[in-house]
């Protein structure tokens, strides 16, 4: 690719901009904007981009929700009485908070098919119990709850499967049975890194609960408990859609600490819409701002150029699973999820067939790429999100993440290279391939 | 004289943030309302899924010209947060100055594009999507105005615009 | 010298039939043109590329006539019930001295030059319940996903169903779940979206003949000589016809794909449907704006 052409003039841009602390959103709106005065075109596209865009991504509005469901969490003292739960529990063992964090995402994981609205809303919450009281470091929280709530779309449901679906032919029934268990180690491998990284850094114990409090404790924290309950009920009866799932978890959140614990007055449940509100804002226009540079990216062809090096490298189906990772973990750092299932990955499919590889294992492989990119620096979502919730800066957050996305890339690696580890539980169901 | 402005400016800005929470809840009660009318009714009100994804662009675009403030924005910390005073002084002034060129260039063309949307209408409620869409180009023109202010803010080495991150747990 | 370039964008995937068909249309123009084309959606989001094409932002677009009706309201017509018997009807319409009069329509209104249908499969109920189906009446109460939108809406209710809104996306786990009960779309997409794997069952209705339509801007059209927009018109038919002929092959396939799945495939009582839906329409808003006698000219083609 050519050092002056206006895509790599864009792309220096966006970096410098970003750089300069110019927030990320408009630093890559400002990026297409260059763009497309350089190649000539309507620049009449950033708002057309950005505005069809946001009016046709349903699946998006899960997220302002969840925020204001744990927004009416906080208000209402259900969060403070699921951390007494928790600690009750859990608190006697080194990193047994954060180990709930872990256990949360993939609680979540069963509601939801966006890691964006995990992180910003149930994860949120994990976020600020972990540092009440100074527990954990405000890092520490938001690094682990960016890389948990990348669990939420490898298990079902999930939307990127579903998309992947689409360009793949390949079953979705069964891509959601795939998933579980990588799903599942991804979170077994986190929650050893949590059990490793408490021991070297001594986090806190809290003092046991005596036995004689647990059913009080229990009995006060029972309707935040049953929320996921409910919430899972009302998805899997049918009641609701998973995205509507999230404006009743917000119901159900405000119904509690209204009715049963009695804790929210009229300026606190402002207030939760308020800064609901101001998160979304943020959050949004980070997801607009690559809606914008998708855009970019789409009319600069790069498929093309990588169906060619397909053709010339003649890989092996290992060479290529390979190809595929670090392509995908290159391309997460800069561009949206949906935008790398529609756009690059329809690229390798033809390539995953003719080379014999199974398509429901492909599409594992590739949708766990995906997520990954969402905690890899630079372009990482999820640690923007967590960056902007926490307040922490963002390096101590990347420091924080590196050892669980070091496992996090070593499940790739195993998922990739071990497709029984994928395929078993589908074959398990009846799928024959 | 001055104060007064200062007073005027402070209460526009409470109404605005008064006007977000409000299309948050609308967003809120809009999905309620979809739920119980199929469930509960098997009635299917299409327009509350209308609602919500315009009150969504809305609550971004509006949010971001008027309530959140430059700090609440989601930006890289990397360099900013160990750069000294002055050097901050330079990076809020280029990447201002690359904004204000940018944005103004392509502020022409975005107003073009937002009146030709005149030629289409929101499915269910008919909003025409001029109007809808007209949105962007207040956040456009807003954003050019904060730049300039937060450029010449730069030069004139007032207290830095962008103070550091909030302590956590205080607004989030 | 380089051959202009004409960007096309469309929904449908790269593994479309729709994607081969454009690849043969690349050839036809191959002396004249060089096409540039994004599926998926990924340039233009659906629903946008005719805003697209008028802005000069795209050369080319396989736009749904439902996207011209928002624009010209006499066009709902061609997006009603039980207007098309088949996709050999609709190649008709289009070729017809009615259909001259519609892309004349288009041309003076949007600056939009219409090269044919682009015919994608007829339209059909796919049911989670297994409850048999003969007439509207048996359909009513059922929540039957329809795209969104109130035109849309309004051909749920044509059916005799209980329409319901839900993003495309969501369709499979909403079936899978009992959100909604069933969804209309034609069989190939079925099977691309994978509804087949929580349906019981496909009620032939055929309500709706799908297709879009192959469009290139009035701007680029008229630079071109005579002779080369014959020969550009050519290679759109051609491609087009192949196409047509490819969706209805692979519907008959699908159709036993889909009862080897185990799914239940029947043909309802057709004329109960059409008399139910026409007489919706035409007592509705819609059929205001429709040009007088329509319903009959098409008919008789
Ligand atoms: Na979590
Ligand atoms: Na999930």
């Amino acid at each position: 690719m050519n050092v002056t052409s206006p895509f790599s003039i864009a792309v220096v841009a966006i970096t410098l901009l970003a750089f300069l602390g110019l927030p990320i959103g408009l630093s890559m709106m400002a990026g297409s904007i260059l763009y497309l005065l350089l190649a000539g075109m309507d620049m009449g596209t950033v708002a057309e981009q950005f505005l069809n865009g946001m009016y046709s991504n349903y699946v998006i509005l899960a997220v302002p929700l969840f925020v204001l469901a744990a927004e009416f969490m906080n208000i209402g003292s259900m969060t403070e009485r699921l951390l007494g739960f928790c600690n009750m529990i859990v608190g006697r063992f080194r990193g047994g908070l954060a180990m709930v964090n872990v256990a949360q995402s993939i609680i979540f994981a069963g509601m939801s098919g966006s890691a964006i609205a995990d992180a910003a809303g149930t994860g949120g919450m994990m976020q600020s119990m972990m540092t009440r009281n100074g527990r954990y470091t405000p890092s520490y929280a938001a690094a682990l709850t960016a890389v948990t709530s990348v669990i939420g779309p490898i298990i079902p449901p999930s939307i990127p499967m579903v998309v992947y679906a689409l360009v793949s032919d390949a079953s979705i029934g069964y891509l959601f049975l795939a998933g579980m268990v990588p799903g599942l180690l991804m979170a077994a491998l986190q929650m050893l890194q949590v059990g490793i990284t408490a021991r070297r850094r001594n986090f806190p114990v809290e003092p046991p609960v005596p036995l004689r409090a647990f059913p009080i404790i229990t009995w006060r924290a029972l309707p935040a408990l049953m929320m996921p309950v409910v919430l899972l009920g009302c998805i899997y009866s049918g009641i609701t859609t998973p995205t509507e799932a999230a404006a009743l978890a917000a119901a159900y959140a405000l119904f509690v600490s209204a009715t049963i614990y009695r804790s929210i007055s009229p300026k606190a449940f402002y207030a939760a819409l308020f800064n609901s509100a101001k998160t979304t804002t943020s959050i949004g226009m980070l997801i607009a701002g690559s809606l914008v540079f998708n855009y970019v990216v789409t009319i600069e062809n790069i498929p093309d150029t990588l169906r060619v090096i397909l053709t010339n490298w003649e890989l092996s189906p290992l060479g290529f699973l390979i190809f595929v990772n670090v392509i995908l973990l290159l391309l997460g750092c800069v561009l949206e999820g949906t935008a790398i299932l529609l756009i690059i990955v329809p690229v390798f499919i033809p390539t995953a067939q003719a080379l014999g590889i199974d398509l429901v294992h492909f599409g594992v492989v590739v949708v766990v790429n995906i997520m990954l990119g969402l905690v890899t620096p630079p372009y990482g979502l999820l640690l923007f999100i967590v960056a902007k919730i926490s307040g922490a800066p963002m390096k101590s957050i990347v420091k924080d993440a590196l050892p669980f996305i070091f496992w996090m890339v070593a499940c790739l690696l195993v998922i990739t290279f071990i497709p029984d580890i994928v395929l078993w539980l589908p074959r398990l169901m009846g799928y024959k391939g | 004289m001055i104060s007064k402005y200062v007073a005027i400016g402070a209460w526009l800005r409470r109404r605005a943030e008064n006007i977000v929470a409000l299309m948050l809840l609308a967003m809120f009660v809009a999905f309620l309302l979809q739920i119980v009318f199929r469930y509960v009714l098997n009635l299917s009100i299409g327009w509350t899924n209308e609602i919500s994804v315009v009150l969504w662009i809305w609550i971004v675009l509006f949010g971001s010209a008027f309530v959140v403030r430059e700090r609440d924005e989601i930006r890289f910390d990397l360099f900013w947060g160990s750069a000294s005073n002055k050097s901050r002084r330079v990076m809020q002034f280029i990447a201002a100055m690359a904004l204000i060129i940018l944005f103004g260039a392509s502020l022409p063309a975005v107003i073009d594009y937002v009146l030709f949307m005149k030629v289409e209408s929101t499915a269910y409620l008919k909003i025409r999507f001029d109007y809808l869409y007209s949105i962007y180009v207040i956040f456009a023109v807003a954003m050019i105005i904060r730049y300039i202010w937060l450029g010449i803010a730069a030069i004139r080495g007032e207290p830095d615009a962008t103070p550091e991150q909030t302590p956590p747990g205080t607004d989030a | 010298q380089d051959k202009p370039a004409l960007k096309f964008s469309a929904v449908f995937s790269e593994q479309d039939i729709r994607a081969n068909m454009m690849k043969m249309f690349a050839e036809g123009i191959g002396n004249d043109f060089k096409l540039e084309p994004y599926y998926g959606g990924t340039l233009f989001k659906q629903g946008t590329e005719l805003v697209a094409l008028q802005r000069g932002n795209l050369q080319m677009g396989n736009i749904a006539p439902q996207d011209v009706s928002k624009q010209i309201p006499e066009w709902s017509v061609l997006t009603s019930a039980y207007l098309f018997r088949d996709a050999a009807h609709v190649s008709a319409f289009f070729a017809s001295e009615t259909g001259e009069e519609f892309k004349k329509m288009a041309e003076d209104k949007l600056q939009i030059r219409i090269l044919g249908p682009t015919y994608f499969g007829a339209r059909q109920v796919g049911l989670k319940p297994q409850k048999k189906i003969m007439t509207p009446a048996d359909l009513a109460g059922i929540k039957l996903r329809m795209p969104g939108g109130d035109a849309w809406q309004f051909l749920g209710e044509a059916l005799g169903a209980n329409p319901t809104p839900m993003a495309y996306a969501e369709v499979y786990t909403g079936l899978q779940t009992g959100a909604i009960d069933g969804q209309d779309n034609p069989l190939p997409n079925v099977k691309n979206m994978k509804f087949y794997e929580v349906m019981s069952q496909i009620v032939m209705t055929s309500h709706l003949v799908g297709y879009d339509l192959l469009t290139v801007s009035s701007s680029v059209w008229a630079a071109m000589s005579a002779e080369q927009q014959k020969a550009f018109q050519a290679a759109a038919d051609s491609a087009m016809k192949w196409s047509e002929e490819q969706h209805l092959a692979q519907e008959k396939a699908l159709v036993d794909e889909f009862k080897a799945a185990g799914l239940d495939i029947y043909e309802p009582d057709i004329a109960a449907f059409r008399k139910f839906a026409q007489d919706k329409y035409l007592n509705s808003d819609l059929a205001q704006s429709w040009p007088t006698g329509i319903l009959e000219k098409v008919a008789a083609l």
